[in-house]
């Protein structure tokens, strides 16, 4: 398969979210996607002590052209897809630009620094509403909602993987995504795949 | 999601750069792989352990790094490929063992050490940079610059030790390891491995078939030749590159992951024309004509490399032996500081460093969406500090800890070393840790605390240590307290596995890094045979483990063990997909900040399964987060929180 | 009274750390920050409120001796040395397997088992002494369970933690045994009801008896289990004076310690207490110095004169009256504690206008100051 030239490249794509969340697994799933249409993929990865309930991010580099660096540069994001909110702007923070679009699921997950006390929670319109002013485009997917109606918060990568694809802001096919989900989740791989395709339900 | 033996030469996979060196050592036709888990390294025999029976291989975890290398030279000397894997502290245990096997030399078959460096520790302790060591004690050292190299080098490198016959080195960093790239596959041999010690004298090779350090002159000698003939095969190796112009402005020269780096800083100010770019990737011996050639290019040149100057330093001293017509640019990098010389690089930094050189400015972003972002940023973004997972044991040792050391009165402290329970230093287990090392220094320290009665040392030693760290580095130094009488409790956090780095196996779970069940070194027996008062406790159990504690400080003597056993939850969760108990709380009885209370679970305990409601003033259960261990409950003051067997 | 104006960081700073606290325990138990353990009371974890039931309840943090008086008797507090009276006679019980056990009469093991029968009360906070003799407080809900507590071992023990754990929505009606500290955190408890924890009007009935000094848990347990086996301990008791002398029972015999060797174990707060009698009880029992195995008994309020009276009717006890030479022994020896309480709170504070933790108008003061020694 020979890759189709893309509009900008590198295509830089960042998944942010909490520890735990199952960010590693979206980027797994998109990268692979990408590699079998014969791209380039370079997906950089903070994981390790981070795991315990601090901030996770994957950065996504897709290219025809080059390997790219696992680091995309300070303001470079083309596209933010955001587990958590408050992740998702501490990224529009550092990455974001007047062109970034941004995915973000509406189910806060409060640090210990909330909870104990010593850090306020922004109330969350607010807070969506300065991602929504800091993006080009901004999606809001109540993922976590709909997943554990599906049987499990776990489900909400799924979905929000299917409305990634499923909103066309990602230059690949529903199909190969697909198929990449098939050999990923050999556990639960049916309600996987209609979590996938909720996602693509929410952003129609 | 393709396995690392995946039989599909010529294909691209997404690899991380661990896998790639896994495939690598596959595809160079390894029979053995020893290491110990340790982050950024764990994956390489995480990855060649799934695939090891299928492939007709032996991977496993060793109990240490030390033994790791030692069991790796072990199947070299009897004609197997070997590898052994480790993190930069791993290098530091080994390092003994280095000083002599690169004397005694390898056997028929190649030996390759892969270290993982983590830049800025991320997942460590300490930051340390692990090239020096070639330098210090002679091995060659290659570093590879992207994930292809990855695979392709460590397939090399076991061809060089077997020509040079001495151990080589592969060192990778983090965001080579853990980040994922395309990596075009080579074909896997169909080999038979044959293992057999060779008891003859060969006179012709240039390593006799003894395996000694001794005589140490010619030793010593042999290992400089090898040097010299390895330094002779890099000046012509493809992992060496320049790309850019002919004559450039700058010059980077660059290895590892700040290649890419440096690849992305130059495309991002769009100065492909004016800046070049030598690649290094066999860096010690450093290839030193093929280095003067490319020296020319530019006045200026950039060092970009992580952590330490190590490049920076070895081509400066190259420059000192050239003859004074050479060409004398100006460097700069770490030593001139438009590089830090801690902590990991980034494309950022590399731009920052090229504009500052060139005198050119660079934004990436629009002025004013930049000040709204950060404003945004610096007012709305709460931090999110590490703590112990829901339900971890940790937590609930660390509590039973604290309030024993506070009951006893006698500021008492905890020592302890690497693995989840470091996060005792900081909320997650109650600020309870006082000293932090390496592994197994926590019940080293101790040793040392517990003898200081005669000069009126009174307060009660804990020393924590995790299982795996517990046969890693432990039992020598529970063996000293108990010999030479010190008084302290080993606290052995026993939750089934080598949690941190991703639950792999040690010797007192029972089961092989290749998924064979095999013999329980059982820590509790190994212990009272070294003659120590041995105690099991349930952490969920705070009140018989605080009770455990305190009667354990109060009896003095020689070390004495407190096993805290209970599985880590993560693997619990695994294993059972129900949740133990439902946790709810119950509004009517939560007295939320009033005397009496004063949020203690939110507060204190600070599980991140309890969250607040600020609004009605009482704390509730996050069903997203909450794993159902019920822990919580026996530590609200008021019974608000409730538990209900699933 | 004092209102909940302070912390348990004054609480430290003002009273544990300073030599005032009594270990009565009312600052205890009621929360997971403070709690007794082995002597001490421990702080746990620091609490962020600045102000404190642990404040407001200790008797040594504020006791207005005119509102406390007026709460409980309603008249001022005055320089009556033994506190306000209804009756004060001598009494015994009339139970074999009491007296045997009893420490004088066991009037106080007899009350409480009859207060539980009769219904006055559905359970009682005593002291218990454990095997090991450490003394630890004690919900007793039978007679059974109370004769388990007679017996005085002269150390502190936090009765009034045992109170705070009292589950909020318990309704039994609760008698305790207390020391005068305690009676005191009990009746600050009863003016400002604490929150959250134990409801303090079922709280019917506090018997109170005669302290001139409590020994440390901690520091005095340790010189008893260096000195002699703690397990063969059967009783211990202080003979009156002028005997000086610390005895204790043992399976095989009786060990005896100079009362100066013991007293360097009495609580430093005990110096500074001005009551001998637990002067804000409902009833107070003491020992009949000079009438071997009989107690003093005085009555104070209704509920203290009702429960006696039941007493004296169902032959639970015997009573007599208290010779006069007695009572007047028994009050030079409260005025001398009171005397001497506030001549040590004057040397340490060095003025009348602080009297560190204590209000007593100036005509006490001067009354107390004052007073002549009562001639017999």
């Amino acid at each position: 398969m020979s890759a189709k030239k893309l509009n900008k490249d590198p295509l830089n794509l960042i998944i942010t979210g909490v520890g735990g969340q199952g960010n590693v697994i979206i980027s797994l799933i998109i990268g692979n996607a990408f590699v079998k249409e014969g791209y380039l993929v370079t997906v950089g990865e903070t994981y390790g002590a981070s795991q315990r309930g601090g901030p996770v991010m994957s950065q996504l580099r897709i290219s025809t052209e080059s390997q790219y660096s696992p680091f995309i540069p300070d303001g470079c994001a083309d596209i933010i897809l955001g587990m958590e909110p408050v992740e998702t702007l501490r990224m529009l923070g550092r990455y974001g630009n007047s062109s970034v679009i941004t995915m973000v699921n509406s189910r806060p997950i409060y640090s210990i620094d909330v909870t104990a006390g010593q850090a306020e929670y922004p109330e969350l319109q607010s807070l969506l509403n300065t991602i929504k002013e800091l993006s080009a485009k901004t999606w809001v997917i109540n993922a976590t909602a709909e997943a554990q109606k599906m049987g499990s918060p776990v489900f909400a990568n799924a979905i929000l993987i299917g409305a990634l694809i499923g909103s066309g802001i990602l230059p690949i096919d529903k199909t190969s995504v697909e198929a990449v989900l098939r050999e990923t989740f050999l556990r639960e791989i049916v309600t996987n795949l209609a979590a996938f395709n909720k996602g693509f339900e929410l952003v129609k | 999601m393709a396995s690392i033996d995946i039989d599909a030469p010529g294909t691209s996979q997404l690899f991380i750069g661990n896998e790639a060196i896994a495939r690598g050592a596959l595809e160079a036709g390894i029979g053995f792989a020893a290491a110990y888990p340790g982050t950024p390294s764990s994956e390489i025999l995480g990855s060649l352990a799934a695939v090891a029976k299928k492939s007709g291989i032996y991977a496993e975890w060793s109990v240490n790094e030390k033994v790791a290398v030692e069991a790796a030279a072990g199947a070299s000397f009897a004609g197997i490929r070997a590898l052994a894997a480790m993190k930069q502290n791993g290098i530091n245990v080994v390092s003994d063992f280095l000083a002599n096997v690169v004397m005694s030399g390898t056997g028929k078959a190649g030996l390759v050490l892969i270290s993982c460096d983590d830049p800025s520790a991320i997942s460590s302790s300490n930051e340390q940079d692990t090239r020096p060591i070639a330098k210090w004690l002679d091995i060659p050292l290659v570093e590879p610059g992207d994930f292809q190299e990855a695979k392709d080098m460590t397939k090399w490198l076991f061809d060089l030790s077997e020509e040079l016959g001495t151990l080589c080195m592969l060192r990778s960093v983090t965001r080579i390891a853990h980040a994922r790239g395309n990596v075009k596959l080579g074909g896997l041999p169909r080999k038979e491995h044959k293992a057999y010690f060779e008891q003859l004298h060969d006179l012709k090779r240039v390593t006799p078939t003894t395996f000694m350090p001794v005589p140490s002159s010619i030793r010593h000698s042999f290992l400089h030749m090898k040097m010299d003939r390895a330094r002779e095969k890099f000046e012509l190796s493809p992992f060496n590159r320049y790309v850019g112009p002919d004559k450039a402005g700058l010059l980077i020269v660059t290895c590892g992951s700040c290649w890419l780096y440096s690849q992305d800083a130059v495309k991002a100010l769009k100065l492909d024309d004016k800046v070049g770019i030598l690649k290094l990737g066999t860096l010690w011996p450093l290839p030193e004509k093929f280095v003067a050639e490319y020296l020319n290019k530019s006045q200026n040149i950039l060092v970009v490399e992580e952590i330490d100057p190590f490049l920076e330093r070895s081509i400066m001293e190259m420059i000192a032996n050239l003859p004074p017509s050479s060409p004398h640019p100006t460097f700069y990098g770490k030593r001139s500081g438009h590089l830090n010389a801690y902590g990991e690089l980034n494309p950022d930094m590399v731009i920052k460093a090229i504009a500052n050189i060139l005198h050119i400015s660079y934004q990436s972003r629009d002025i004013e969406y930049g000040r709204k972002a950060e404003a945004a940023t610096k007012s709305y973004v709460p931090g999110r500090t590490l703590t112990f997972c829901p339900g971890c044991p940790h937590r609930a040792t660390f509590w039973a800890i604290k309030n024993a050391l506070k009951l006893d009165g006698r500021n008492g402290l905890v020592t302890g070393d690497i693995g989840c329970y470091s996060m005792a230093l900081g909320p997650a287990g109650f600020f309870q840790l006082r000293t932090m090392h390496c592994m197994g220094a926590g019940s080293g320290v101790a040793n040392g605390l517990g003898k200081l009665g005669q000069f009126g040392f009174n307060q009660p030693v804990l020393a924590v240590i995790g299982d795996s760290t517990f046969y890693h580095a432990g039992i020598p130094a529970l063996i000293n307290g108990i010999y030479n009488q010190s008084n302290f409790v080993l606290i052995i956090l026993d939750n089934g596995g080598t949690a941190m780095t991703g639950f792999q196996p040690h010797p007192g779970t029972g089961m092989t890094a290749m998924g064979e069940p095999t013999k329980v070194v059982s820590m509790e027996a190994l212990c009272r045979s070294l003659g120590a008062r041995v105690e099991l406790c349930d952490p969920f159990d705070f009140k018989s483990t605080t009770a455990t504690l305190l009667e354990m400080m109060a009896e003095g003597g020689g070390a004495k063990v407190v096993i805290m056993r209970r599985e880590c939850e993560l693997v619990r969760s695994r294993k059972e997909k129900k949740p133990p108990y439902k946790v709810y709380v119950d509004p009517d009885k939560c007295i939320g900040e009033a005397c009496g209370c004063d949020r203690l679970c939110t507060r204190v305990f600070q599980c991140p399964g309890l969250i607040w409601d600020k609004k009605a003033g009482k704390a509730k259960i996050d069903d997203v987060i909450c794993t159902g261990c019920g822990v919580c409950a026996d530590v609200c003051p008021q019974g608000a929180i409730i538990k209900e067997k699933t | 009274m004092a209102e909940r104006t302070k912390g348990y960081k004054e609480l430290f700073t003002e009273v544990i750390e300073t030599g005032l606290c009594a270990l009565c325990g009312a600052c205890a138990d009621g929360c997971p920050y403070l709690v007794y353990y082995k002597g001490r009371i421990v702080l746990l974890d620091n609490c962020t409120l600045s102000k404190g039931q642990c404040y407001e309840y200790c008797p040594r943090t504020y006791i207005d001796m005119d509102a406390i008086s007026q709460q409980v008797f309603g008249v001022p507090y005055s320089e009556d040395e033994i506190g306000v009276t209804k009756e004060v006679f001598v009494a015994r019980s009339t139970d074999a397997h009491i007296k045997e056990k009893a420490q004088y009469g066991g009037v106080v093991t007899t009350l409480l088992s009859l207060a539980l029968t009769e219904g006055f009360i559905d359970s009682a906070i005593l002291t218990k002494t454990s095997v090991d003799k450490v003394p630890t407080p004690f919900l007793a809900q039978n007679a059974e369970e109370v004769l388990q507590c007679t017996g005085s071992n002269y150390m502190a023990c936090p009765v009034v933690a045992r109170l705070n754990q009292v589950p909020r929505n318990d309704s039994n009606k609760l008698g305790v045994a207390a020391m005068p500290c305690q009676v005191l955190a009990i009746t600050k408890m009863k003016k400002v009801p604490p929150e959250n924890r134990v409801n303090i009007s079922n709280v019917k009935l506090i018997v109170g008896l005669f302290c001139t000094w409590a020994l440390s848990p901690d520091g005095f347990y340790q010189f008893l289990a260096k000195n002699l086996d703690l397990s063969q301990v059967e009783k211990f008791d202080v003979p009156p004076p002028p005997t000086n002398r610390f005895d204790v029972y043992t399976t095989s015999g009786k060990l005896s310690f100079s009362l100066e060797e013991i007293r360097q174990y009495a609580l430093p707060t005990c110096a500074y207490c001005l009551d001998m009698t637990s002067e804000f009880a409902d009833i107070s029992v003491g020992s009949a110095e000079g009438v071997a195995g009989w107690n003093i008994v005085i009555t104070r309020t209704d509920i203290g004169a009702e429960l006696v009276k039941v007493a004296k009717a169902k032959k639970k006890i015997e009573t007599d009256r208290l010779p006069s030479e007695n009572l007047a022994h028994l009050k030079e020896a409260a005025l001398l504690k009171k005397k001497r309480a506030l001549n040590e709170i004057i040397k340490r504070t060095g003025s009348t206008d602080n009297l560190l933790y204590v209000r007593l108008s100036p005509r006490v003061i001067e009354r107390l100051l004052e007073y002549k020694w009562i001639k017999r």
